[in-house]
């Protein structure tokens, strides 16, 4: 807590209590303690007030109790009221403002003097212009003073379910009518709602607004509040009333009440211009609401979390910020604001001139109608998705460096580089694999690009007829920036996009996505079982096999294939009550066979109660239950004391006697059936695979489909076992399709699980 | 003998949730009845399990506009009240109808495109038309879905109706309309259980408190998919009873619809002779496909004929009765 700032918010609310007190007293003895005191077409009587007290102030003699609870707000010694009690004393003297400004504000309404007139200024919907409200206003002439009910439900709607994502309460002026301009329209841009308050030596936002021609109203989402810091109150109330309306909170639940806009109305401050005692009295008091507050000149911040969910107060001077032009700063201190608050901005169109849509994705560009490509046999093209701190990556800019391909003839190809910069506060290095994956959906979603491969053997076409309708190679930035805050905006917050052509940047950048490659491998490598704190489980498939549950462990994958250990974690971040939930691994019961205590009680739980027991590495005891969309089959060859690995793409017939779809009819629908289980094709990587029934030494026979398609993982894991030739001597439909062939393949090739133990 | 009949008697953990549709005079609406469904802790009808304090109830379909596609067993059945809501809804009260399920039909873009001020005024004839509660369902397409159900909740402060259908796709829309005027919200997901769940848990997320959640799991009509869905609805409710929180909530089926989409309903030419009697067929398809969804845990049932509302009624009666079978 900075003691500047505290002190200077003691004073200002000092300062403001005993004003709003004397103007009570002073309306009091002219007008009446009975005289009413009332906001506009509101139920909700003088919101902040009745947030934070109860009371339902309805005459001036109410004010008074509101008085005498501000004064035993900035009297109180420091203390545990508020959640945080070494800020205690600040965010009191924030509070008491704020039962001060709003007292004041009650005042100037009892006397007629609220709204507050502003020569000239014409709203664009206000709750003037309806007709039942206290009327002549509707000619213009006045700031919008509070919102009245029936906005607030329509805006509110939208800030709860998320089309609106909060809105920002400009204080002061900004340093030029240019950056005032800019900074509301980046505001608008990103769907924030925008109330205008206060002034700096006279002048106002608003009045820099009103100059400019810019419309206010209700209509565009500027609603003036009036040119004193005072009506900011506004705001607050508004904020109130949201939580009493969205919350069901009553008045006086205040500390529900802060809570829910700390969780659910992504607001924030923007001080523009000088900051006095009143202004740092406000922020103190919007700060208990978890409002962040952004100064654009020099002032002390408060950096550590706390009251709010990230920085409480963050100085951004308005000359320092990078930038041309004041658009381009307004850009960045928007930027910075809905950073600081966490607010996350939705894209639901990518913007690019060809049809997009998951129906592009299987469509494939032939060489005949290609107008280029990037990747294939006659160039190279990668792709490398990194994570970044949150000030080192520019969100929404994408950029190409290097030419474009008019120089490249028709049908030709040249090099390309997606280099892919993400922040986010929820982002982490392990996430880098499973967003950059995406890439290939992404990118496949145009209609007219062909996306194939990953990493540095990515390869994409343009079709003619895309590039003839436009399409260009920024627009795979577009895509991949819209994409990623569509689809990822729960972990990712900014998304920066490089596009490189020239060569030797290419050369460079490779290199060092090669490093990354190598190093991910590495982690991969790393990521035992033993090392992880909780698996992952996956539900999808109840939906045709009720009971079944995938628990999936950095060394065993989901039997689709589909998901793997990251991609659960990624997902469980995303969609937290999502099918991927973390499954605590709990006391280990046996590392042979894999059983955790957690998996047990888990699996029991979510495959209602039918499953009891799992082992993560046999098929023989207690093995994991098969839902149907398991890539490849495994099944137990008793006479050959091993085990066949049949795939999906195999329709040969097997040494079990039955064909791949035979087999998936007796294994699915979620039973554990001892001797025959489904799994994913890198199951069979893995140093765990069947570890305790013997391991990859046990496969007597595998279908080609397999042997080929991977077959230099394949290879390194025979290495690893000792034995190099080890693929060579098992089996496959070309080599035996029955026991009887199988048998004497295996005693001529000395098939190793012909020695082994028995496997029963 | 009676030492031979072992006791069957599950002892469940788990309760629905009791959801009252509808407000009184007293509770700041008008309607003159109300309903309350829920609050059973044993599986349908077994009165000599557990208890079932309130019995599944019969709500009756009224679109704002007539509709062109219905067989014309309906069409004659309901007569002119098809083209005024407020006149249908009446006359299904009339019938014995316990809650109107009003569909703002029109809204959707290819079928007239209304919008929410048409939505008020529709809302606002039905309900002083009748006095029973209501339940609102939009055209089923997100967008208008917000427009229409965001004013009919506001047009319907106080009374308690329900929001249908609130879906994965804009559930916060109707849950933050929901949640600003004290309305209710149907949930409703494809024929599946962690579908269903996730969505109520998303739904109780955003603090909208357990008593104004109805589920609709999505079923099918008798001879379409009925068996798979009432397997997922058993299952459902098998979870609740066992006191899985989430899954909790009384459920509303809309049987009327899915038996009406039948071909043994639709067509009354070109059919087999011993289809017999293509109204009596018709009546028995949608009464058939209402009651085996009772069986499952349906609460409430949304019919079309109004013949088949006394079907329903009675069917319910009987059940409800907790003399053992001699
Ligand atoms: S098979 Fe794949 S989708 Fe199905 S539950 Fe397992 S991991 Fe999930």
């Amino acid at each position: 807590m900075s003691r500047y700032i505290a002190q200077a918010a003691l004073r200002g609310a000092n300062l403001i209590v005993r004003e709003a007190e004397e103007m009570v007293e002073a309306a009091i003895a002219e007008l009446g303690p009975d005289h009413p005191v009332a906001f506009i077409n509101t139920a909700y009587y003088l919101p902040v007030i009745l947030g934070f007290t109860g009371l339902e102030v309805t005459n001036l003699g109410d004010l008074r109790k509101a008085m005498a609870h501000a004064k035993r707000l900035l009297n109180s010694p420091p203390s545990q009221q508020l959640w945080l009690p070494y800020l205690g004393e600040t965010l009191d003297a924030g509070a008491a403002t704020l039962l001060a400004t709003e007292t004041i504000e009650g005042v100037r309404f009892a006397r007629g003097e609220q709204p507050e007139p502003i020569p000239g200024l014409k709203l664009t919907g206000t709750s003037f212009t309806s007709p039942d409200s206290n009327g002549g206003q509707a000619e213009g002439g006045f700031a919008n003073g509070p919102i009245d009910d029936i906005q607030l439900r329509a805006w509110g709607i939208q800030l709860v379910d998320g089309r609106m994502p909060g809105f920002a309460a400009i204080v002061g002026a900004a340093r030029s009518n240019e950056a005032a301009v800019a900074i509301v329209r980046e505001l608008q841009k990103r769907n924030i709602l925008v109330f205008l308050s206060g002034n700096v030596n006279g002048r106002s936002i608003i009045h820099q607004l009103q100059e400019e021609g810019v419309e206010m109203g209700y209509d565009t989402y500027i609603v003036p509040f009036g040119t004193d810091t005072i009506s900011a109150i506004y705001a607050l109330g508004f904020a109130t009333r949201s939580a009493l309306t969205f919350g069901g909170m009553s008045g006086g639940q205040i500390r529900e009440i802060l809570l829910y806009n700390k969780y659910r109305v992504f607001a924030f401050v923007l001080a523009l211009g000088e900051v006095d005692d009143l202004k740092y009295a406000m922020a103190a008091g919007a700060i208990n609401y978890g409002f962040p507050v952004i100064a654009d000149t020099v002032i002390p911040q408060i950096l550590p979390t706390g009251v709010t969910s990230y920085e409480h107060v963050i100085s951004m001077p308005f000359d320092d910020i990078p930038g041309e032009t004041d658009a381009e700063k307004a850009r960045r201190l928007v930027q910075r604001c809905t950073e600081v608050r966490g607010v996350k901005i939705k894209i639901t169109e990518v913007p690019i001139p060809v049809p997009y849509g998951s129906a592009f994705e299987g469509e494939r560009v032939r060489k005949a109608d290609m107008r280029v490509e990037f990747g294939g046999s006659k160039a190279h093209a990668f792709e490398y998705l990194f994570m970044a701190p949150l000030d080192e990556v520019e969100d929404g800019k994408i950029e190409l460096i290097g030419p474009d391909f008019s120089e490249v003839p028709e049908g030709g190809a040249m090099n390309l580089g997606i280099l892919i910069k993400v922040a986010g506060r929820k982002m982490q290095e392990d996430f880098e694999p499973v967003l950059e994956r995406q890439t290939h959906y992404f990118v496949n979603g145009a209609s007219g690009i062909q996306h194939v491969g990953q990493r540095d053997i990515t390869w994409i076409r343009f079709s003619k007829a895309a590039v003839d309708k436009g399409f260009r190679i920024n627009h795979i930035g577009d895509i991949l920036y819209a994409r990623l805050h569509a689809d990822f905006g729960a972990i990712v917050d900014k998304v920066q996009v490089t596009l490189i052509t020239d060569q030797q940047l290419f050369e460079e950048w490779l290199t060092k996505a090669r490093q990354a490659y190598q190093a991910r491998n590495v982690r991969l490598a790393d990521m035992v079982d033993e090392a992880a704190e909780e698996f992952y489980s996956c539900t999808l498939c109840q939906s045709f096999a009720p009971n079944h549950v995938c628990a999936i462990s950095p060394e065993r994958l989901g039997l689709c294939g589909a998901y793997n250990w990251l991609d659960c974690k990624a997902s469980y971040q995303i969609n937290p009550t999502g099918p991927n939930q973390p499954i605590p691994k709990g006391i280990c019961l046996d590392p042979v066979l894999g059983v955790w205590q957690g998996v047990n009680e888990f699996v029991y739980q979510n495959s209602h109660q039918v499953v009891e027991r799992v082992s993560l590495y046999s098929m023989m005891q207690d093995p994991m239950t098969s839902c149907g969309c398991f890539e490849c089959i495994a099944v137990v060859i008793p006479e050959a004391n091993g085990i066949m690995v049949v795939s999906r793409e195999d329709p040969s017939m097997t040494p079990a006697g039955m064909t791949f779809s035979t087999l998936a009819g007796v294994a699915g629908g979620g039973q554990q059936t001892p001797g025959m289980m489904g799994i994913g094709k890198y199951y069979l990587l893995s140093k765990k695979f069947l570890y305790a029934d013997g391991g990859f030494k046990r496969i007597v026979w595998m279908s080609s489909f397999l042997k080929e398609s991977m077959a230099e993982e394949l290879k390194a894991v025979c290495e690893r076992e000792g034995i190099p030739d080890l693929l060579d001597r098992i089996a496959d439909e070309r080599t035996a399709t029955t026991v009887e062939e199988l048998l004497p393949f295996l005693e001529e090739h000395e098939h190793p699980a012909l020695t082994m133990d028995p496997i029963f | 003998m009676s030492a031979a009949v072992p006791d069957v008697k599950e002892i469940w953990n788990g309760r629905i949730v009791e959801v009252t549709l509808g407000a009184g005079p007293d509770q700041g609406g008008t309607r003159r009845t109300t309903v309350t469904v829920g609050g059973q802790n044993t599986l349908p009808f077994l009165h000599f399990e557990g208890q079932m304090p309130h019995k599944p109830v019969v709500a009756v379909e009224v679109r704002d506009q007539a509709p062109d596609d219905w067989s014309e067993l309906l069409v004659q059945a309901w007569g002119d009240v098809l083209s005024d809501p407020a006149a249908w809804a009446a006359r299904a009260e009339e019938l014995g109808a316990e809650v109107i399920a009003l569909s703002l039909d029109s809204a959707h873009p290819e079928r007239g495109d209304t919008g929410a001020k048409e939505a008020r005024s529709t809302v606002r004839r039905v309900l002083e038309a009748t006095g029973i509660p209501l339940i609102v369902y939009g055209p089923g397409q997100p967008d208008k879905d917000n427009e229409v159900l965001v004013a009919a909740a506001e047009e319907a402060a106080g009374e308690r109706i329900a929001l249908g259908n609130c879906e994965e796709k804009n559930y916060r829309t109707i849950v933050a309309a929901a949640l600003a005027n004290d309305q209710l919200v149907i949930a409703k997901t494809p024929i599946d259980v962690n579908l269903a769940k996730q969505l109520n848990v998303l739904i109780g997320d955003m603090r909208l408190s357990r008593d104004h959640i109805i589920m609709d799991p999505t079923t099918g009509a008798l001879g379409y998919g009925l068996e798979y869905t009432y397997s997922v609805m058993e299952r459902v409710r098998l979870a609740a009873l066992s006191g899985d929180a989430a899954l909790q909530q009384p459920m509303i089926v809309t049987a009327g619809y899915e038996a009406w989409r039948a071909k043994e309903t639709r067509t009354g030419e070109g059919v087999p002779a011993e289809w017999g009697d293509w109204r009596t067929r018709s009546l028995l398809w949608e009464a058939n496909t209402a009651v085996t969804l009772l069986e499952t845990g349906a609460d409430i049932v949304v019919l079309r004929h109004p013949d088949v509302i006394p079907l329903v009624k009675q069917a319910i009666e009987g059940l409800m009765q907790d003399s053992p079978v001699a």
